[in-house]
């Protein structure tokens, strides 16, 4: 499990976290250059990894659905005993956080996010509540 | 603007080399000597500067495509090493101009006041990030109890052939998943409490997984950064074996930095 009770429970990774965290964080965040600059800007390809999930798509209803046929077996057999459960548990999680999984989607999803440097209009308006300006008042 | 707006290619197809940017910093900020960038060791970063403002940048090749995980991670480890010791302005992935003399023509001076007062603002500040996702096991058995229809059509499943059952496992699915966003929902409301007082601005970020608990951008000052550390500490004890959870941070001020342009002052 990725909890470590020794330091009170929080597993704390390095800053930049995990690719995945990486590619939450960079690819829709921060300055765009395009705001700013328009004689000198030059567009490059970009070959961007998206391993996020998209959440509530049919995809998604049939994950959580084999997910919970998964639990089923678990449970037909109610006698099972404690230190197997556990160790099912602890391979479902590390199968979950594996390295493989992320890999494989990134094989499998590379795409490209087109035109980032791109033409601004064409930009999706990403969370507008995650959008703050850091002028905003503070005390 | 000129017609070169339309067709930037052009503008640096003769050069083959362009200058990446990195993120905006304090023009006394020190890039040690080596310090690998978005292409290896071979673009090594550097500073350029005007005024009190200096941009990191790197050389890139623009025949080459930007975007392996190599280069992703060089990006932000860059960003979140300098924010750690100085306020930083951390650029989308991906930004590059035909020339350094461009950075500095086109980007710092125009805008220095624009920057130098931002990074004033951010001085003594850093991002952190708070993320949870659901233990999977715990999650499914939470939801199938509170749930009587989700267990009935689990049951309904059961009984059906593999290839029949696929508009019910869609349907529970989709029961799931609403039953988990508002989960999400409730658990992301309870931490955000908590943690609003500590900081400076609090920013949401989208779920980017199905079993996502909650995910929250911070921006926080430095001498409250034991508070947070403890009290995020005290959610992952309380939810130890139903949501792991990790602080990330300190890191560059992704989520709190905006591009201003005149007449799009309002994201809408």
């Amino acid at each position: 499990m990725t909890v470590q009770p020794a330091t009170g429970g929080v597993a704390r990774r390095p800053s930049s976290g995990s690719l995945a965290d990486v590619i939450d964080t960079i690819l829709d965040k921060g300055l765009v250059i395009d705001a700013y600059v328009r004689v000198s800007l030059v567009g490059i390809e970009l070959l961007t990894i998206d391993a996020r999930i998209v959440v509530a798509s049919v995809d998604t209803y049939l994950r959580f659905a084999e997910a919970v046929n998964r639990l089923d077996l678990a449970e037909t057999g109610h006698q099972q005993g404690l230190p197997e459960l556990v160790e099912n548990m602890t391979q479902q999680v590390s199968s979950r956080k594996g390295k493989g999984v992320v890999q494989g989607a990134l094989e499998g999803a590379q795409e490209k996010l087109h035109d980032l440097v791109g033409d601004s209009d064409e930009e999706e308006p990403a969370a507008p509540s995650g959008r703050r300006r850091h002028r905003e008042d503070r005390r | 603007m000129t017609s070169q707006t339309a067709k930037p290619r052009h503008t640096a197809a003769s050069t083959n080399q362009g200058c990446y940017v990195y993120g905006i910093v304090p023009a006394d900020v020190e890039v040690e000597p080596g310090t690998p960038g978005v292409h290896g060791p071979s673009s090594e970063v550097g500073l350029v500067t005007h005024g009190e403002i200096g941009a990191l940048v790197s050389e890139v090749p623009l025949d080459r495509p930007l975007g392996t995980p190599d280069s992703l991670t060089a990006h932000q480890r860059l960003l979140d090493e300098v924010a750690a010791e100085v306020p930083v302005l951390p650029m989308r992935f991906g930004a590059v101009m035909s020339s350094p003399q461009a950075v500095v023509q086109e980007l710092l001076t125009p805008y220095h006041e624009e920057f130098r007062t931002a990074l004033a603002e951010l001085e003594g500040h850093a991002e952190y990030v708070v993320k949870g996702r659901y233990v999977e096991r715990h999650l499914l058995e939470e939801v199938l109890e509170e749930n009587p229809e989700a267990r009935r059509l689990r049951e309904e499943i059961r009984e059906l052939p593999e290839d029949a059952g696929r508009e019910a496992r869609i349907e529970l699915g989709e029961l799931v998943n609403q039953a988990v966003a508002a989960k999400r929902d409730a658990d992301t409301r309870e931490i955000a409490e908590r943690l609003v007082p500590l900081s400076v601005l609090v920013s949401p970020r989208e779920p980017s997984h199905e079993q996502d608990a909650v995910h929250l951008a911070l921006l926080v000052a430095d001498d409250r950064r034991a508070d947070l550390e403890r009290t995020v500490d005290e959610f992952a004890r309380r939810y130890r074996g139903r949501v792991d959870l990790w602080l990330l941070g300190p890191m560059a001020p992704y989520d709190f930095v905006v591009s201003s342009k005149p007449g799009d002052e309002e994201w809408d």
